[in-house]
C-alpha cells in the first residue's frame, strides 16, 4: 500500500473534519493502528486544526462562561441543555426510526414502478389485441356478407342453369346495328315457345339516365308488347321476363321510367327476328 | 493534564475538570463557531448548547476514533451548522467571507484580539485563490465537501486535494508564528 499517496489523497483531512462515512472512518482508524505515518500525519493535522481554531479565535465573553457552568451545575434536570440536545436526539432516534420507513417506501417505489411498467405493457398488449380483434370482426362481416351473396348469386345461377336445362329455349340474338342508338349493343332473347317463358341476357347495353328504362317488346300479330324492364346492368345473367305465347321478333326501345303502352320507335336500341 | 486524565475527568463529571476544559478549549471551539455564525449572541449561543452537550455526552467519546479537541470541535462545527440551516437563521447569514472575519476582528475586538486577528491574515495570507475557496467554503461557510463539489461543480477528488494542499499552508504558518 502507498502510504505517501494514502496520505496525501485529502482522506485524513476529512476524516479529521468528521465528513467521512462510517466505513472510512473505520479504515482510517484500521490504517492509522498499522502505519505510524499516517497516525503522525492524523495528530498532525489534528494539532494544526487546534492551533489554528485558537489562534485565530476570540474568547468567549464571560456571560457565557457563567451561563455554561450554571447549566453544568443545574445536572441533567431542567437545563437548558437538555433543551437544546432534545432536537439533536430526536433527529438522531428520527434517522433510525425513519431508515425502515425509507426502505419500505423504496421497495414500495421499486415495486410501483414495476407494476406500472407491467400496467403499461399489458395495456398495450391490450389495445393491440383489440384492435386486432375488431379488425378480424370486420373482416368476418364482410366474408359473411360475400359468402351470403356468392349464396345467393350461386342459387340463382343454379335456377336459371336448372331453367335453361329443362326446357327448350330458342335464343334469338337482337343487334343494335343498323339503329342509330347504340351500334355496338347486344342482348340475347331465350324464348321457350311450349312453356311460353322468355329470359332476356344483355351482353353489352349502355347505361341509362335515373328518368329511363330499357323495355322489352315482343312483336307479334297484333303489334308491340310490352314483356318487361331490361336491366342493363345485370349483364350475361337471365332476366325473367312475361310469357308470351307467339311472336316474330323481339325488340327493346328506351322508354320513361316505369315503361309505356307502345313503344317510342325513334328510341329503338337492338332488334332481334324469330329464326 | 494529560488528555487521558482529562477524559476521565470529564467522565466523573468533575466540575473542576470541565473548568480546565473550558479554559483550554473554550477560545479554538469559540472560533469554530463563530466563523460559521458572525453574529455574537446567536454563536455565544450554540457555543453555550455545544459545550454543554460535550460535557453531557463525554461517554459516546471513543478515544481510538481520534483526539478529544477533535471531536469537540466537530461537535461544535455541526451545532453551527445546524443552527444556520434552522428556520429561523436565514441563508443569507451564510456569505461570510474570510476578509469579513478577519476584518471583524479587528475592529470589534479589544487589543490582545487584534493580535490574534493579525494572526489570522497571516495565517491566511498564503493561500493560494482555490485553497482560500475551499477554506472559506468548509471554515467560514459550514460547507461540507460533497456540497462544495456539487454546489460549484468541482470533482470531489480535486475538492480533497484543495483543502489537503491549503491545510498544509495552514500548517507552515502556524510553524513560523
Amino acid at each position: 500500500m502507498d502510504i505517501q499517496a494514502y496520505i496525501s489523497s485529502g482522506k485524513l483531512e476529512l476524516f479529521v473534519l468528521g465528513e467521512l462515512s462510517e466505513r472510512e472512518r473505520n479504515e482510517v482508524i484500521q490504517l492509522a493502528k498499522q502505519y505510524p505515518e499516517i497516525q503522525h500525519e492524523l495528530d498532525q493535522i489534528e494539532e494544526a486544526f487546534f492551533q489554528f481554531d485558537n489562534q485565530t479565535g476570540i474568547n468567549p465573553s464571560s456571560t457565557v462562561k457563567k451561563k455554561i457552568f450554571e447549566s453544568f451545575d443545574k445536572g441533567m434536570g431542567n437545563s437548558p441543555e437538555v433543551v437544546m440536545t432534545t432536537p439533536k436526539e430526536e433527529v438522531t432516534i428520527k434517522t433510525v426510526s425513519i431508515q425502515p420507513w425509507k426502505a419500505y417506501f423504496a421497495a414500495a417505489s421499486i415495486v410501483a414502478v414495476l407494476a406500472s411498467g407491467v400496467a403499461v405493457y399489458f395495456a398495450m398488449q391490450y389495445n393491440d389485441v383489440d384492435r386486432r380483434f375488431t379488425a378480424l370482426l370486420q373482416e368476418q362481416t364482410v366474408l359473411a356478407e360475400e359468402l351470403n351473396q356468392y349464396k345467393v348469386n350461386f342459387e340463382e345461377a343454379d335456377t336459371q342453369l336448372e331453367t335453361l336445362l329443362a326446357g327448350n329455349f330458342e335464343r334469338i340474338p337482337m343487334k343494335g346495328e343498323g339503329f342509330e342508338m347504340q351500334k355496338d349493343a347486344a342482348v340475347d332473347v331465350w324464348w321457350d315457345k311450349a312453356s311460353e317463358s322468355v329470359f332476356v341476357s344483355v351482353n353489352n347495353l349502355s347505361g341509362l339516365e335515373e328518368q329511363y328504362d330499357y323495355q322489352l317488346w315482343a312483336i307479334g300479330e297484333q303489334g308491340p308488347v310490352g314483356i318487361g324492364l331490361v336491366n342493363a346492368g345485370q349483364k350475361f345473367s337471365l332476366q325473367q321476363m312475361q310469357a308470351v305465347a307467339s311472336a316474330g321478333a323481339f325488340a327493346i326501345t328506351i322508354e320513361p321510367k316505369g315503361g309505356s303502352e307502345s313503344p317510342t320507335l325513334e328510341k329503338l336500341v337492338v332488334l332481334g327476328n324469330v329464326g | 493534564m494529560e488528555e487521558e486524565q482529562l477524559i476521565a475527568g470529564l467522565r466523573a463529571q468533575n466540575r473542576k475538570t470541565v473548568e480546565y476544559l473550558y479554559d483550554k478549549y473554550s477560545r479554538a471551539l469559540f472560533a469554530v463557531i463563530s466563523r460559521i455564525i458572525t453574529d455574537k449572541d446567536i454563536a455565544e449561543e450554540v457555543f453555550h448548547d455545544a459545550f454543554i452537550k460535550i460535557t453531557r455526552k463525554i461517554d459516546s467519546y471513543d478515544e481510538s476514533k481520534g483526539r478529544l479537541y477533535t471531536w469537540m470541535a466537530n461537535i461544535c462545527r455541526n451545532a453551527a451548522i445546524d443552527k444556520t440551516r434552522s428556520k429561523e437563521f436565514s441563508k443569507s447569514s451564510k456569505t461570510n467571507t474570510i476578509d469579513d472575519y478577519v476584518y471583524g476582528l479587528e475592529s470589534e475586538s479589544g487589543t490582545s484580539e487584534l493580535v490574534d486577528g493579525i494572526g489570522v491574515k497571516e495565517l491566511l495570507v498564503d493561500l493560494n485563490e482555490e485553497q482560500r475557496f475551499v477554506i472559506e467554503c468548509i471554515y467560514f461557510k459550514g460547507y461540507t465537501h460533497s456540497e462544495i463539489s456539487e454546489e460549484f461543480d468541482l470533482p470531489l477528488g480535486t475538492v480533497k486535494s484543495r483543502i489537503r494542499a491549503a491545510i498544509n499552508v495552514l500548517k507552515k504558518n502556524l510553524d513560523r508564528i
